[in-house]
């Protein structure tokens, strides 16, 4: 069958050989040279625009927007932790970050929503340009653990500030608008004479702005303070004697990976038009890491593929351990049968997906699917 | 209409009083944060499961003591046991396969298996409020001219004895240094005959027996026994932390430094530096730790890093 | 080195992916207009003509299951009453409850919400106030009304909410207006220890109101975070002002390590304490000889089993019938009255003819008073503004040999200045 697929091809070399360097960090070649990713590209838009007006309904295009901002946020963790090797519990402090500046300057100021979504990436930016000294000075397991003690120092600055978070009461973002120029996404756009949900029209803006991002750290990436990232990540030593400034790129790693968190952490705020400190705590942080685990550290595909994988998880587990066949382990109330409530089933669910997900792959979804691809690429000779 | 502000009457009894219960608090986060260092300093993972297995050893406990009514000190032993045999368990069913695995990857697995465990406590155990059983209720003695809580002298004591157990096991016993030899380099190990995996395992389930102890000491007196009881564990980490991973000793100083710190800030910030908020308490071990790491990277005693290009 | 076949993982995605497949895609489902039909109700969502559907988001799991779960099961005994000896609403119309698992975390709450509004005619329980904070935004866009578990003032006038008792603020200006003059606490130095939250600054607006009418200065108020470990700074705090009584605004597990290590310290003021601060296993711990002497709780109504409260006997027997393994508890009687109160609104709206969203706001501006039969004092109701908690409250003191491990001391006190205090919400 490989020799029938061999004559189809257009004559010529093979179809990945490159002649230049400026072609090798392409990110999308012409169609006659990487046919697939075109295709993977027209897919994912034909999937954009088609799973909100015909396929899923309001309930489920929410939990497709929360994965959204789920992805955002994983990608800027993917960038710190995937690709310049500083693991970092810190990140829900940043998502924090944003989402009170959506709140105060869109929902109490009542400032443009490309204004404050913008505001909130600077303001992401500066704060993790301050924190990024101290991956400076520590490592490893220490920065971890420094870093969760930010998320803690988050939770009490949001709980204490009253007069711009609300305090333990939190604070709505109820009268934050949501438009750019005539599309207006909170009553739901109208396009072409179609009036949109809510739902619908929030998704589309999430999921428009994960291309986005995930378009730019794609091309950070490939660029040359991807590279110089990627060597501080493999050896830091080395790459300060070859003469990559750490300095630069663990700070600037550390900006721009909370610029991306508070832009989610923006959007995360406009989804559920309400933001209090609890949420903003170790639970979050943990799921973000889960996620950069379980999609595939060092890849921005990954990064989407574990949002959609941990928190789609989570919810496809929600509604289904209602099932009948998980009865006898379901109880309902004190004094009935079975041994877990639902809430606790559900936890031991996700917990069990992690665990069993990382012990059969441990580098993740993204690693799994080079497998399954290279499996393909090398038929007939896939062992 | 507001209340009379705290009056400056903080005496110097107080100030004992608040010193010494620093110090029993300190003595149950290092407990705590004992059995985290004893994992790091044989294989190199930070185990945030920890958490769950102080849990799960205070409601052995209270199992031991409550429905089969044995006697509190047996039931503490049994729980120590059965905290070893959990430790052993989980390391042979999945941290075993996760050897060369990158620490985050390890990480990410022992918080999964700590959302299981925790929710299979509160499945079998329920979520109520429970009451352990101990002895020592909330009779307290004076020493000192402090009033000291029963149930404070011996969480305690059991620090002191643990690590000097500690002490004595790795620098005197074969076992120690098998471990001492295996935290350092596997292979070399493995090539002097030392059993890695036996070493992994007996890591796991000293672990586990020291949780089984911290959790009792938590849940000790009239504070209830509820599922609860494990957040706690996260205040573990800065003490862990600022003491130097791999530190027994550490451990414990630090956890006693953190015990301070928070009781002293429970007590002087709301008179006197109010404007950090209420409740700073919660995060002051966090600043701390902080600072101490500024000023020296690996914690207090933890081995300094040598990095070869 | 063992190699890792590829289609390994791949079982397992599959399997999720059965598992997705197995649950269908939600439908979306508009808010159909409900057109009045001669002597029919019309289906709205929530009711399919037949059974009538209420949302409950309470934490099934986590360290508030212990509130959540007894709150259900009054809910569902509650209903299961209903069902089976009154047929129903109005006789007719069957009444299930959709439970869903809120973690007692907002976003969750939020997420279950949109989950399950399309499903349901109102909400019968939702638990915690950061839990109602989070989900109010959304009741109001979406014109549904819902029942709090929780006592706070702020609910008092929210169109969407149907809160039930005398909230914090009341509990906490009767019980010291109690204690100062009746219950030998004229004189004394009164301070509070709260919670650092919501919670807390609710019970302090009652003391700092009722302080103010009885003339008095407090002592100082000393707050603590949720789970602390150890309260000795702040039982030195109180201990060095001389504070001879306290008001507590706290959760039943920071209840017993306060009043432990105050039993410790030899400290041993008049504890005045706000509803949620007690669970029965307090009462059989080592500190019930301390609690019996020091403690004093502020709730509402008559002492469990009390024949003489019709509501009360009511409650007893159908408890015993529809959950006889239920333990007498406290937050089992305040389920079940919440679900009495949200019954009383259905009726209405039946009667009305319209089940929809509308139509149950419609319903709740016309009723005039929700009745609790002397299980809690009956609320003055109608719009928002016109609405009147109970001002009254009973205190009790601890009893190992009473079912809740809770005798009455004092029943339906009111203090004079009670109904003075304004609900702004």
């Amino acid at each position: 069958m490989a020799a029938i697929a061999h004559a189809f091809r257009a004559g010529g070399p093979n179809r990945d050989l490159v002649l230049s360097y400026a072609e090798d960090v392409k990110l999308l070649r012409s169609p006659r040279r990487s046919p697939w990713r075109w295709v993977f590209v027209v897919a994912c838009a034909a999937l954009f625009w088609l799973l909100p007006t015909y396929f899923v309904g309001d309930p489920g295009l929410r939990i497709l927007a929360m994965c959204g901002i789920f992805a955002i946020g994983a990608i800027g963790l993917n960038l710190l932790t995937g690709f310049t090797g500083q693991v970092s519990l810190g990140h829900a402090f940043f998502v924090g970050a944003g989402a009170y500046t959506a709140a105060y300057f869109g929902g109490q100021r009542g400032w443009s929503m490309p204004a404050y979504l913008l505001l909130a990436a600077l303001i992401g930016f500066v704060v993790g340009g301050v924190i990024g000294p101290f991956a400076l000075r520590l490592r490893g397991n220490y920065l971890v653990i420094v870093t969760l003690g930010l998320v803690f120092l988050g939770q009490h600055l949001w709980s204490n500030w009253d007069s711009v978070t609300g305090g333990g009461a939190g604070i709505s973002l109820g009268a934050a608008p949501m438009s750019i120029g005539p599309l207006d996404f909170k009553e739901g756009i109208e396009l072409g004479g179609e009036a949109y949900s809510f739902e619908q029209s929030f998704f589309w803006l999430v999921w428009g702005l994960v291309a986005l991002g995930a378009l730019l750290a794609k091309n950070l990436v490939r660029s040359r303070p991807g590279r110089a990232m990627q060597a501080i990540r493999d050896r830091d030593l080395s790459a300060e004697v070859i003469g990559v400034s750490l300095a630069r790129y663990k700070v600037g790693a550390f900006a721009w990976s909370s610029a991306y968190a508070a832009v989610a952490g923006a959007l995360y705020g406009l989804l559920q038009q309400y933001v209090s400190p609890v949420e903003f705590g170790l639970f979050l942080a943990i799921t973000y890491l889960a996620m950069i685990i379980i999609g595939g550290l060092g890849t921005i595909f990954g990064s989407v593929l574990g949002a959609l994988f941990v928190w789609g998880g989570r919810s496809v587990i929600e509604q289904n351990s209602g099932q009948a066949i998980f009865d006898p382990l379901i109880t309902t109330g004190s004094g009935e049968a079975g041994i877990f409530t639902i809430g606790e089933f559900n936890a031991v669910l996700f917990g069990l997906a992690i665990v069993l997900f990382l012990l059969f792959e441990p580098r993740g979804l993204a690693a799994f699917w080079l497998r399954i691809k290279s499996w393909f690429l090398t038929w007939p000779f896939s062992y | 209409m507001s209340p009379v502000p705290l009056l400056a009457a903080i005496t110097a009894d107080d100030l004992l009083q608040t010193g010494f219960s620093g110090v029993a608090l300190g003595c149950k986060y290092a407990l705590i944060a004992l059995g985290f260092s004893i994992i790091f300093k044989a294989t190199g993972v930070i185990n945030f499961a920890q958490g769950a297995f102080v849990l799960i050893g205070a409601y052995f406990t209270y199992s031991f003591t409550q429905t089969w009514e044995l006697n509190f000190y047996l039931s503490v032993v049994l729980a120590m046991a059965a905290g070893a045999v959990l430790g052993v368990a989980i390391e042979a069913l999945v941290l075993r396969r996760l050897v060369n695995e990158a620490p985050v990857t390890v990480i990410m697995v022992t918080i999964g298996i700590l959302f299981i465990l925790d929710n299979v406590v509160t499945a079998i155990w329920g979520p109520d409020n429970r009451n352990l059983g101990d002895p020592w209720g909330v009779s307290t003695r004076e020493l000192l001219g402090v009033t000291v809580a029963d149930r404070d002298m011996w969480t305690m004591a059991s620090t002191g004895l643990v690590l000097a157990a500690f002490y004595v096991f790795f620098r005197f016993s074969t076992l120690g240094l098998a471990m001492r030899a295996a935290a350092v380099d596997p292979e070399a190990a493995m090539a002097q005959g030392i059993p890695a995996r036996r070493v992994y395992r007996v890591s796991w389930a000293i672990a586990g027996m020291v949780a089984a102890l911290a959790g009792t000491t938590l849940a000790a007196g009239s504070g209830q026994l509820s599922p609860a009881t494990g957040a706690l564990a996260l205040v573990a980490f800065p003490a862990m932390i600022l003491g130097g991973l791999d530190s027994p000793l550490g451990a414990v100083v630090g956890g006693i430094i953190i015990g301070l710190v928070q009781q002293y800030t429970a007590l002087l910030a709301p008179e006197y530096f109010d404007w950090v908020g209420e409740s700073f308490e919660r995060v002051s071990p966090y600043l701390v730790m902080i600072i101490i790491l500024l000023i020296r990277p690996f914690g207090l005693y933890g081995t300094q890093e040598v990095r070869r290009v | 080195m063992k190699r890792h076949p590829w289609f390994r993982p791949l079982i397992l995605l599959t399997a999720f992916a059965l598992a997705a497949g197995a649950c269908g895609g939600r439908d979306d489902d508009d808010d159909g207009a409900a057109g009045d039909e001669e002597g029919e109700l019309a289906t709205v969502p929530g009711f399919d003509g037949t059974t009538i559907r209420l949302g409950v988001i309470t934490p099934t799991s986590g360290p508030v299951a212990v509130i959540g779960n007894p709150l259900t099961a009054g809910n569902e005994a509650y209903w299961e009453y209903v069902n089976e000896e009154l047929g129903g609403v109005a006789g007719q119309y069957p009444v299930e409850l959709v439970i869903e698992d809120s973690a007692y975390d907002p976003p969750t709450a939020v997420q279950k919400y949109n989950q399950i509004k399309g499903d349901v005619v109102m909400f019968n329980q939702l638990l915690g106030t950061p839990i109602v904070n989070a989900v109010l935004e959304q009741l109001n866009a979406d014109d549904i009304v819902a029942q709090p578990a929780t006592l706070d003032a702020f609910w008092v006038r929210e169109q969407n909410l149907l809160p039930i008792g005398a909230p914090y603020q009341i509990q906490a200006i009767n019980g010291l207006d109690w204690y100062v003059n009746e219950g030998g606490g004229e004189g004394q130095t009164i301070c509070t220890l709260r919670q650092d939250d919501p919670y807390g600054e609710a019970g302090q607006e009652g003391v700092d109101f009722a302080a103010e009418q009885l003339g008095i200065e407090l002592g100082p108020e000393v707050t603590f975070p949720v789970g602390n470990p150890d309260f000795t700074s702040q039982i030195s705090q109180l201990q060095g002002a001389d504070c001879q009584a306290v008001w507590l605004t706290a959760v039943p597990s920071d209840t017993g390590t306060a009043l432990g290590k105050a039993a410790e310290l030899g400290y041993a003021p008049q504890w005045l304490a706000q509803s949620p601060t007690w669970v029965t296993a307090l009462g059989e711990s080592p500190l019930a000889p301390y609690l019996q002497e020091n403690y004093l709780w502020v709730s509402e109504g008559p002492e469990y089993g009390d024949e003489s409260a019709p509501g009360m006997s009511e409650l007893v027997r159908i408890q015993e019938t529809y959950a006889p393994d239920q333990e007498p508890d406290i937050y089992f009687n305040f389920g079940y009255v919440e679900s009495k109160a949200v019954h009383q609104l259905l009726e209405q709206a039946v009667e009305n003819g319209d089940l929809s969203h509308e139509g149950i706001i419609e319903a709740m501006n016309a009723i005039d008073a929700f009745e609790y039969e002397g299980l809690l004092g009956d609320y003055g109701w109608g719009a928002p503004e016109d609405r009147d908690p109970p001002r009254a409250n009973s205190v009790f003191r601890p009893n190992p040999d009473k079912p809740i491990g809770l005798e009455l001391v004092v029943q339906e006190h009111e203090a004079p200045f009670a109904a003075e205090f304004e609900f702004g919400g």
